[in-house]
């Protein structure tokens, strides 16, 4: 049995807070192959997929980009703690003005041209990841009057099985935003929550030159069963 | 229940980066951008799978992530829980991924999957595609899954049949199509994917 099962951990599909929901949010209830995972098997990439210099987004432009210099370390594990090795981990942000380099954002805030945002890793032998880049900035959208989203991460995880695909965001401690946030709220337990915030770890930074910060990801079993929403 | 909880699914959002699909990823059939940089083709049927993806109001919705995994042509997968994965096609890695377009259209050429016995329940599946969209306004991704038509495996499939009205059960089977975008060779089937609303396709838990 999953955590999921125990404890609502994930965002329902239909959240008020969060305004296209309310289009694209099933009706019918989801249904149940319990206690069956639908699949066992989960796509396995190879290392051609994550070039060891798709970890580092500073070094993308002809110099530097703009904004805090950061190091993102951490670990993903599954639930019984064990590594989750050889796992593509895909990251995209929006730059230091919080601006994304894609063609949807037109938030008016500027691009740098030495920073995409883009960055992807596989999973070390004790599951573990670095990850090279700028702190993104906060930056205003139209889901309601006044809305900033706080400075976020986006990670996207695959796992060693079919069950263990997951997407999410990496939020930072003490951000003003956060409380204000319906994406971070969307997530309905407190203290899970929680864990969508890194944590500073300076020792993992580099002295006079980046901050350091930590986030350990846990994925579901690759057995566990489909849970409830 | 295991000792670690695990971290919380978040929304996609509308920034996925466009450069994270490459030019095959939405053709299974090529393995040139996956393990080996290998010019052969996978083994099998070719197929074309394509369709609209719409939310409420028939609206079509673009900017959907839509990811494929499936098995190969004889029904294995190259992955450790497959007790049988060394009989995997070396040129099939079996997951592809594209954005739905302006108008809502997805496609996807790969090979029709095989059946087979799943390991962990004996059950027998029949052929079917595991598919998954994301995007903003979804807070986790959305799990369906594809199966063919005239296919007698599909009365014992314990996922199509966990669908407990025959009518749903209709909206995940592919109709074969004609599309001007499909390779000459492929056999061709439509299906949409109606995220809300009249003929709702169903989705599972995850």
């Amino acid at each position: 049995m999953s955590a999921r099962d125990a404890i609502e951990i994930d965002p329902p599909y239909d959240f008020p807070g969060y305004k296209s929901t309310a289009l694209r949010a099933p009706k019918q209830p989801l249904i149940r192959v319990a206690p069956h995972p639908l699949e066992i098997a989960g796509p396995a990439f190879s290392r051609s997929f994550a070039k060891e210099s798709e970890a580092d987004l500073t070094t993308w432009g002809k110099s530097a980009p703009l904004g805090e210099k950061m190091i993102l370390v951490g670990r993903v594990l599954d639930e019984d703690g064990k590594p989750v090795r050889n796992s593509l981990l895909e990251l995209w942000q929006c730059n230091a003005s919080g601006r994304y380099a894609h063609p949807v954002d037109q938030h008016n805030a500027p691009l740098d041209p030495n920073f995409l945002g883009q960055g992807k890793v596989l999973t070390g032998d004790n599951g573990e990841y670095r990850f090279v880049t700028i702190k993104p900035g906060a930056y205003p959208w139209r889901n309601h009057p006044w809305a900033w989203r706080p400075a976020h991460i986006h990670l996207s995880l695959f796992g060693n099985a079919y069950a263990q695909r997951i997407i999410t965001q990496m939020f930072f401690p003490a951000d003003p935003l956060l409380p204000i946030d319906p994406i971070f709220n969307s997530v309905p337990d407190p203290e899970a929550r929680q864990r969508m915030v890194c944590k500073l770890d300076l020792e993992q930074g580099i002295e006079e030159e980046a901050l350091g910060y930590r986030f350990d990801i846990v994925l579901r079993g690759a057995k566990s069963t489909p849970t409830g929403v | 229940m295991g000792k670690f909880v695990p971290t919380p699914s978040c929304t996609v959002g509308p920034f996925f980066p466009a450069h994270y699909f490459g030019p095959n990823d939405n053709d299974l059939t090529v393995t040139s951008n996956a393990a080996g940089a290998s010019s052969k083709r996978a083994q099998g049927t070719k197929i074309y799978i394509a369709g609209t993806i719409y939310e409420a109001d028939r609206v079509p919705r673009w900017n959907s992530i839509v990811e494929f995994w499936q098995a190969d042509a004889s029904g294995h997968f190259a992955h450790p829980n497959d007790p049988e994965s060394s009989k995997a096609d070396p040129d099939f890695m079996g997951w592809g991924r594209r954005a739905s377009e302006d108008d809502g259209y997805y496609d996807f050429i790969t090979v029709k999957p095989g059946g087979y016995k799943d390991p962990l329940t004996g059950l027998v599946r029949a052929p079917h595609i595991n598919v998954s969209i994301m995007g903003s306004g979804l807070m986790r991704r959305l799990v369906t899954t594809f199966f063919f038509p005239d296919e007698p495996a599909n009365a014992g499939d314990p996922v199509f049949n966990a669908i407990p009205d025959a009518k749903v059960r209709e909206r995940i089977i592919l109709k074969p199509a004609k599309f001007p975008r499909a390779p000459a060779d492929a056999l061709c089937y439509r299906l949409d994917i109606v995220l809300q609303g009249e003929d709702e396709t169903p989705f599972f838990l995850d």
